[in-house]
Parts: C-alpha cells; structure tokens; sequence
C-alpha cells in the first residue's frame, strides 16, 4: 500500500492537507469537474501546450492538469529544499574538477573509465573556466516519496529541464479558479522565479563582457515540444528570445541580428542540446545552431547556461556517485537518499538484476522522458523477454531500481476523486548564490496504479503548494 | 529587436488583413449575386482577381459557382489565398512571437484560429456566410483593437501597423481595379451598371455611408476613386494607408531608402490631380500602384534586415 499524502496518518487527515479537506468536503458535488473543465478551457485559449513528435494529429496537446493541489509541510520543504541545494553545489564542484584536476578520479571515487569513456564527457571542455565556476545555472531535481519521512533523488536533470513554466502556470490557474483557497492557506509564493534567474544569469557575463550584460533566450524554435516554455520564460525576464539563425560569430564574439544592426549577445539561455549548438564542433548537420559558438564560448566571449558538458553528471549511472560526490566536494552528509541501484555494468549487480527483472524498473542510462525502460511489475512476460536481451546486448547501459511505491495525492480522475501516484521536481537555480523558490512540479500519473508520470506517457500536473508555516 | 521578430510581425497583421479583406470581399459578392438573378458566377469570379489563387482554382474547377468559390476561398486548407490559411499563417506567425505581443493579442489570434480550424462545409451552410465574414471582420477588428488598445508604442507596434498598412493598400488596389459582373470600372461616360458597380466597392470597404456624407450623391466613378485613391480620411483609401506607413516608418528609420520610396509615393498621391493619376488609364494606375507597393514590401525587408 503506497503511502497517501493526504491520508496515511494514525490521526486520518495528515497535518498538511487538513484545511483543505474541510473545504473539499464543504464544496457542492461537480464544482471540482467544472472547475477542471474551465481549466482545460483556458489552457488552450491560452496555448499553454506541448508538442508530440511523431503524432499525425494536431500535434499540440495540453498537459492534464489536476485541480486538487499537492501541499507540502513548511518543515518537509526545509529538508528538501536544503538537500537539493546541497546537491546542486556538489555536482557543480563535480563538474568544475572533471573538466579541471579530475581530483575525484585520482581519488579513485569514480572509475575513470565510467566517465572518460562516456559519451556525454566533453573534452572540449577540458581547462576552460566558466563564470564563477556554474556549470548547471538551472537544474531539475526529481524526487520521490514513499513514507513519512522518506523522500529520495530519482535523478537529476542538468541539461536543459523543462517544465518549470507549469509550476507558475498551474499556480496562476489555481488562484484564478479557487481565489478562497488561498484565503484560507498561507502558500508560500513561486512567481520570483524569472526574477531570480534573469539575476543569475546576468551574474554569469563572460570575462569579456563589459558593462550591462545582453542575455537572451535560445530555442530551437516554435515547432519544438516545449516551445511555449521558452517564450513563456523570455517573456517573463523580459529577453530575447533567439533562435539559432538570429545570430552569428565575428570578431571572437557573438551577435545577433536586429532591426538596428547587429547587437552583442553576452549570455546564452540555451534550450538545446550539446550536439546542436555548433555544427563546426559538434553535429555537423545541425541547423539549429551557431557557427563557431563553441570557439568563442572557449575564449570566454559569451556564457552558456546551462554549460557545456554538464550530460556527463546527470546520467543515470554518474547519479550513483553523487552522494560520494558530496561527501568528497562538501565534506558533508547527504542531506537526500539516492534510490539504491544497480549498475549493470557490474557483473554481480548484472546477476542479480537479470533474477529479479519483474520487480525491478530497468532504466537506460541516457534515456529520458520515460522512453527505454522496463517497469517489471507491471510489464508482461513476453516484455521482460524481449527487454531481457535488449539488456544483454549493451548491459553497461542500463541500470536498475527497486520498484518504489511513489506516494499517493488524491487526484479527480472519471470515477471521482482517486488516489494516483506523483513525483516532484523542482527548479534548482545557481548563479552568484544556489537558491530554489518553494514549489516545483508535480507530476501525477492519471491510470490507477501506474507509476509513469511523464507527460509523454499520458502524465497529468498539479499546483505544489509548499505551506509558509507548519499547521499546528 | 530581432530581425527576425519583425519579420514574424510584420507578416502577422498581413495576414490578419488580408484575412478580412476576402471576407469583405466575399460577403459584397454574396449579397450581389443574390440580387443579380442574371449572371451570379460573374461576380464569384472577381473575388479570385482580388483574393489571388485564380490559376489554382481554375485547374481545380471548370466552372466559378458559389459552391466551388465560397469552398475554395474560405475553409480550403490547401489554398494559400483563402481565409483559413490566412488565419493559419496568422496564428502561426503570433505563435513565433508570443513572447514579445501582449497576451491578450495572443490569446485573441489562437482563439480565431482554433475557430475556424474547427470549421467545416456543414457548419459554415448551417452558420451562413454573411455571418462568418462578418465574423472575420469583428475578428479583425478585436486584433486591431488589441494592437491600438494595449501596445506600447515602440518597434513591435510599428511593424505590426506596417504589415496592415501595406495588405490593406494592395488590398484596396485590387479592389479598385477589379471588373465586376461585366462592368469594367474605368471607362469614361456613363455606364448604366456604374453606380451599382461603385456602390458594391464602397460596401465592400464599409465606405457607402462615408461617400454620401462626403459627396451627397449616388456613387459615381469620378468620386469613387476619388474616395478610394486620394482621401486621406478614408482609412482604407490608398492615401491613408500610405500615411500610415510613413509614420511608422518615420518611427522606425527616417533615413532608410523604403522610407524614400514611400515618401515619394505619398507625395505623388497627395498632390497628383486625379486626372494625372489615372493619365494611363486606370488599369495601368492599379497595376502600377500595386508593383511600387510590392517594392516597398521586399526594401522594408532589405532594410531591417529581414530575411524573405
């Protein structure tokens, strides 16, 4: 039985979520589902949509969002919120000494080869400083929760992590559609968040740059899946919002072409992927990048953030060694518990993972968005078979958890109103300090006892409410 | 700003325009039709010269019906000139921008498009095609309105007026040219179909009332033109569109050559006779206009450095 954030406690309600029931429990039948309707009515008037590759039809579909809010103790969110940090500043040391001494392979804390051989390492990389030592300037940290007290990192995202325009958004729906409810809870507010990152970001200029820094915004353009994120963020801290084609290289630095000439880009807010930043260093055939970026990034012309690299720290097997991590960089205690995995590269963690592969989730080490995995409990025979050999023909790529009961948020689904398990994200962001605003993403994953909540996969969303004090 | 960004604007409001101008167009061609038992297909066949897409359409169809005009300029997705690719293109080019336009403008245009993207033949017999262009014009008009009511008046703003001005002087061009169920605008004396012919134009550009006040008399050709050429306080004359593009442009680059060039246009409509204007004949003077105004587009697009 998973753990209901609402629900599990000796005493019936849990502490969080108390006021809130009472009023659930004060509202006419249907007031919810027709809530919930104007929601989704707004939401595509307002084009707050994602895109799915691959699909024939329209292609720009809404996220579901659930009316019913995910709330978070003013204590959990201390510990979580300082656990998050803690690893942010690690993987950033991490990242600064790979790229620099490698004193964590000296050390022999990380094999050498797990990271050297990795495809995500890049040695271009290697001996440039960036400003002020930020590697990852915005990082996704998704959490679980399987008991009272028991929260754990799933994985970290330090690429590019997206999602973080349904957190202000789904908050600003809720406040349109349930102004008492904010009457009758302090909800500690999340909409400093571009304040905060557009203050980061110009705190980041290059060596180069003298003066007011110019930072904008880069896409891949309208037709990527998270476009409505990047103009929604561009917006929001007020920047241009550049594709790859506005801009170009001359003179060891970067420009952009304007209706009054060209006009200096300092830092670069990227939504891209390494390999399509510059087809002179990378994919050749990219169009979405810029030509001889990656020169003028060496020579401290211009920022990137996140920077270049950062892939190597947020695969699935490099999450193993991030609470070495902290221990080596920070001398400190993590603060937040890793999900025990098995590395299948390891010949004992293969053997016993192979035995167990109907209880395990098996996930590959680069995959992302809930694509490439094996969820053994609720797959089929013939599944796992068939994963089985996909296993066997490259194991190094793979690793493998326990099958976690993610914790339980009362959800409005068909039949009423239904138990459906949620993760959490939320937005690390470092710069001149390592901060993060209260609240997150939370995704909820809407059929009955399915544990996969991304949006790709048919998740939903809710507001995450982080209370501004303990309820007494 | 982007260059880029202007661009995406600049063709926004193009498209916005053109989109009501087919609906004025068609709604003008319905009413006639249905009150000339003789010719009807005539006046359907007009709407092609002024929409464009008249090559299309005829390797399409044999015969310019209703039917086939009303389908093929509408809702046909495939046909680049109609009114649902116009506010397709529209939607699509906010899209690209919607961090820089207000949201209201946004949300205004996504909804249009959503719209009419779930149009179809059955709802549009059943809805009638006097009320869908009347509503592409209330559409057109809440954009403008929007636009007008909330824009902050800098670069986005100005290109936005740009795109309007420049659509609606083509559009008014055509207009002005366009034979109409067998009368052919231009010719000197008194045809017997001309004051029907002028006052179907001045409906289609909601200046029939505005004529009246100005000339106090059924609408005769020399006066038509002069309305629809010369007055620079009919919005939609070529004059006013003019002076339109000049302030947003005096705005923009006092200094640039499509500056010049539509300053010098200016001047020749402002303070030609009309008799010098129309010299070469009318014919001529359209298609003359309409060459210099493509002009203008494709230097506006040299000069910000805009890339089409």
């Amino acid at each position: 039985m998973a753990f209901d954030e609402m629900k599990s406690s000796a005493g019936g309600v849990r502490a969080p979520y108390r006021a809130y029931e009472n009023w659930l429990l004060s509202l006419p039948p249907d007031v919810l589902r027709r809530k919930h309707e104007e929601a989704d009515m707004l939401f595509r008037r307002l084009g707050i949509t994602f895109t799915v590759y691959g699909d024939q039809e329209g292609t720009e579909r809404l996220i579901p969002f659930d009316t019913v809010p995910r709330i978070i103790s003013a204590s959990e969110w201390k510990h979580l919120s300082a656990g998050c940090c803690q690893r942010v500043r690690a993987l950033n040391a991490f990242l600064k000494d790979l790229y620099h001494d490698q004193e964590i392979l000296k050390a022999g804390i990380i094999p050498k080869q797990h990271v050297l051989g990795n495809a995500m390492f890049r040695p271009e990389m290697m001996g440039i400083d960036v400003a002020r030592d930020v590697y990852t300037h915005i990082a996704g940290i998704d959490l679980v929760r399987t008991g009272e007290n028991e929260f754990y990192v799933l994985e970290d995202n330090l690429r590019s992590p997206s999602g973080v325009s349904y957190m202000l958004e789904n908050r600003a729906m809720m406040m349109r559609l349930f102004p008492d409810l904010f009457a009758r809870h302090q909800v500690a507010p999340v909409d400093d968040y571009p304040d905060i990152l557009i203050k980061n970001l110009r705190s980041v200029a290059p060596i180069k740059c003298k003066g007011d820094p110019n930072v904008v915004m880069m896409t891949p353009g309208y037709y990527n899946s998270a476009y409505f994120e990047h103009a929604f963020l561009a917006e929001q801290m007020g920047i241009e919002l550049v594709e790859g084609r506005d801009m170009f290289v001359q003179d060891g630095l970067v420009w952009m072409r304007t209706t009054r000439g060209p006009k200096r880009v300092d830092v670069i807010y990227r939504r891209i992927d390494d390999e399509f930043m510059d087809p002179d260093a990378f994919n050749p055939d990219s169009a979405l990048g810029v030509r001889g970026l990656l020169d003028v990034y060496r020579g401290g012309g211009v920022t990137l953030a996140n920077a270049i690299g950062t892939g190597v720290a947020d695969d699935k097997a490099t999450y193993t060694y991030v609470p070495d991590m902290v221990k080596f960089y920070l001398g400190e205690e993590p603060i937040l518990n890793n999900v025990p995995t098995w590395r299948l590269e390891k010949e004992d963690d293969r053997k016993y993972v192979l035995e167990h592969l109907s209880e395990l989730v098996v996930k590959e080490v680069q995959g992302a968005g809930g694509y490439g995995m094996l969820v053994g409990p609720t797959s089929t025979k013939a599944k796992i078979e068939e994963f089985r050999k996909v296993i066997l023909a490259n194991p190094s790529n793979y690793i493998a958890q326990p099958t976690l009961a993610l914790s339980t948020v009362p959800t409005l689904v068909d039949q009423g109103i239904a138990p459906r398990h949620v993760d959490l994200r939320p937005y690390v962001l470092a710069g001149e300090t390592v901060t993060l605003v209260p609240g997150g993403l939370t995704r909820v994953a809407l059929t009955e006892g399915s544990l996969v909540v991304n949006s790709s996969q048919g998740g939903g969303t809710k507001d995450t409410w982080v209370l501004e004090n303990d309820p007494c | 700003m982007l260059s880029r960004t202007a661009e995406h604007l600049y063709w926004m409001s193009r498209y916005m325009e053109r989109a009501e101008n087919i609906a004025r167009f068609l709604d003008v061609a319905n009413r006639t039709a249905m009150s000339s038992p003789g010719n009807p297909d005539a006046f359907w066949r007009s709407v092609l010269s002024i929409a464009g897409g008249e090559k299309a359409f005829n390797m399409r169809y044999s015969q310019a019906s209703a039917v086939n005009v009303v389908s093929y300029t509408v809702l046909d997705a495939t046909n680049p000139s109609s009114i649902y690719a116009a506010l397709r293109s529209t939607r699509e080019n906010a899209h690209a921008v919607r961090s820089v336009i207000p949201n209201e403008l946004w949300e205004a245009t996504n909804a249009t498009w959503l719209e009419v993207k779930s149009m179809d033949g059955p709802r549009l017999r059943e809805q009638g095609l006097i009320a869908f262009c009347e509503w592409v014009r209330e559409r057109s008009h809440l954009f403008r309105g929007i636009v007008d009511g909330v824009m902050l008046r800098d670069e986005p703003y100005h290109f936005l007026r740009l795109g309007t001005a420049l659509e609606r002087a083509d559009n008014t061009a055509r207009l002005i040219g366009v034979p109409l169920g067998g009368f052919s605008p231009g010719g000197a004396g008194s045809d017997p179909f001309g004051h029907t012919h002028w006052a179907v134009v001045l409906r289609s550009v909601s200046a029939l009332k505005a004529y009246r006040t100005v000339y106090r008399d059924e609408p005769r050709q020399a006066n038509a033109l002069e309305m629809l050429i010369q007055k620079a306080s009919m919005p939609r004359s070529l004059s006013s569109c003019l002076d339109k593009t000049m302030e947003s442009l005096m705005a923009l680059g006092p200094d640039l050559e499509c500056t010049r060039m539509v300053g010098a246009l200016q001047a020749k409509l402002h303070w030609s006779k009309m008799d010098e204007l129309l010299s070469e004949g009318l014919k001529e003077f359209v298609a003359g206009f309409i060459t210099v105004n493509n002009h203008i587009s494709t230097q506006l697009h040299e000069d910000f450095l805009m890339s089409a």
